[in-house]
């Protein structure tokens, strides 16, 4: 009886222990295998207001397929030490690359509009389904330059400029036909 | 004799404070839209090319809609004065009285026009889309407001009352400007493509768009923006001649 109730614990152990291996195996504490290579310059520069596009690769390096593999952006504003939310600076915060294939390489590419001027740096993540911890790419700096605006000192005098002088015309036309009147 | 029509129109509608007036609330608004254009934070953050644009398109808008008002009244006033059968009565012939209003509803968009070109040129500065946006607005204007006064007129032939003409001609505007604002990702079904083909004012915004934007400049790189402007016109001017038919078989006092 006693060898039963052993044998029985045993076995409940040991399928306990295989059951919390299978669970750790599928999200494991490690970053997936993954390579993130940025193509584009690892500096960007732009005035605010200019388009650039952030370019690089992703590859799974392990020898099985990867699932829901998903990419997004991560801006850090460096004069402020804040993160930036790229509400306006890209229509695509992520991207969802779905699986990917042992040692298979996707294109990554994201269009970036400059809109206040600053240093900032963008990382890119990616993060697999089966894994805890996120992959990331290196560095991409952004060097952002004030906006000169195109000529506002010349726009104001035709913007007052031009209502005055059709004001003027008004009151000549006016002051004529109480003349001739 | 439509030279006298149209000298008469332009001492008495347009040489006066209400159509001065018209002006001055033009200026005052293409004041306001490069001003905030080139100044304001967040809108001098567009691109130059697309800054340009959203001017040409308040000027079109602009001007189109103060000829359409125009247009409504300037044929159906001598009917509700009762001053056109006097005018039918003199040797003036129904082609003459529509050349010559015709050319006084011209000349308003030509002051318009005129009015907008100081913004156009400081908006346009350093970019050399100068010369294609003047030209540009120039053509794709005239063909526009074109078709509008001889829409508005055959509709005034058909009403012979301000108030219904205007109620249609701004409702015929409000119908075509509408859809023509929307973005690219609200047309992608085939009935949108199809009414953005054939709607005039739709064309004209495309048209600068690929002037200004993709620098497509020649006339025919342009062509399929054109040619249904074109014929929107000749449907107008169909719609017109139907209208003058009508006109001269009814005779200037209608029988209701």
């Amino acid at each position: 009886m006693n060898m039963t109730k052993t044998f029985i614990t045993t076995c409940v152990g040991i399928a306990s222990l295989l059951f919390a291996f299978a669970v750790n195996a599928q999200t494991t504490n490690l970053p997936p295998p993954l390579s993130i290579q940025i193509l584009s310059q690892n500096t960007l520069s732009g005035v605010a207001g200019d388009f650039v596009t952030v370019r690089g690769q992703i590859m799974n390096t392990g020898a099985t397929t990867l699932n829901d593999v998903t990419t997004y952006l991560s801006l850090v504003d460096t004069g402020t030490k804040l993160p930036v939310d790229l509400e306006d600076w890209s229509a695509e915060k992520g991207l969802y690359m779905g699986s990917i294939d042992a040692k298979q390489i996707l294109p990554l590419s994201w269009k970036i509009h400059f809109v206040k001027a600053g240093t900032y740096s963008l990382i890119i993540v990616a993060e697999a389904a089966s894994n805890q911890i996120p992959q990331v790419s290196t560095i991409t700096h952004f060097d952002v330059a004030v906006k000169k605006n195109l000529n506002p000192g010349q726009v104001l005098p035709v913007a007052l400029g031009t209502p005055i002088i059709i004001l003027f015309l008004l009151f000549v036309l006016s002051y004529r036909k109480k003349v001739d009147e | 004799m439509y030279f006298h029509i149209w000298q008469k129109e332009i001492k008495g509608e347009l040489y006066t404070w209400k159509s001065m007036l018209w002006l001055l609330i033009s200026s005052l608004l293409f004041s306001v839209t490069s001003y905030l254009l080139l100044t304001n934070k967040e809108l001098s953050l567009l691109d130059q090319t697309e800054l340009l644009w959203l001017l040409g398109k308040v000027i079109i808008g602009v001007a189109l809609l103060i000829v359409t008002v125009d247009a409504s009244s300037v044929i159906t006033t001598e009917f509700e004065k009762e001053t056109a059968e006097s005018i039918f009565l003199s040797p003036v012939s129904l082609a003459d009285f529509i050349l010559g209003k015709l050319l006084s509803s011209l000349t308003l968009w030509l002051a318009i026009f005129a009015v907008s070109i100081p913004y156009i040129l400081v908006t346009s500065a350093g970019s050399h889309l100068a010369i294609p946006f003047l030209a540009y607005i120039t053509f794709l204007g005239t063909l526009g407001v074109l078709g509008f006064v001889l829409l508005v007129f055959a509709i005034s032939l058909f009403f012979r009352s301000s108030k219904n003409t205007l109620t249609t001609s701004l409702i015929i505007l409000l119908g075509l400007s509408i859809p023509a604002v929307f973005s690219t990702t609200l047309k992608n079904d085939v009935a949108s493509q199809i009414i953005s083909r054939v709607n005039p004012i739709d064309n004209i915004f495309s048209s600068l768009d690929n002037v200004l934007v993709d620098y497509h400049v020649s006339l025919l790189q342009n062509w399929q923006f054109i040619v249904p402007l074109i014929a929107f016109c000749l449907l107008a001017f169909i719609l017109l001649l139907f209208a003058m038919h009508q006109f001269q078989r009814q005779g200037v006092i209608r029988s209701e």
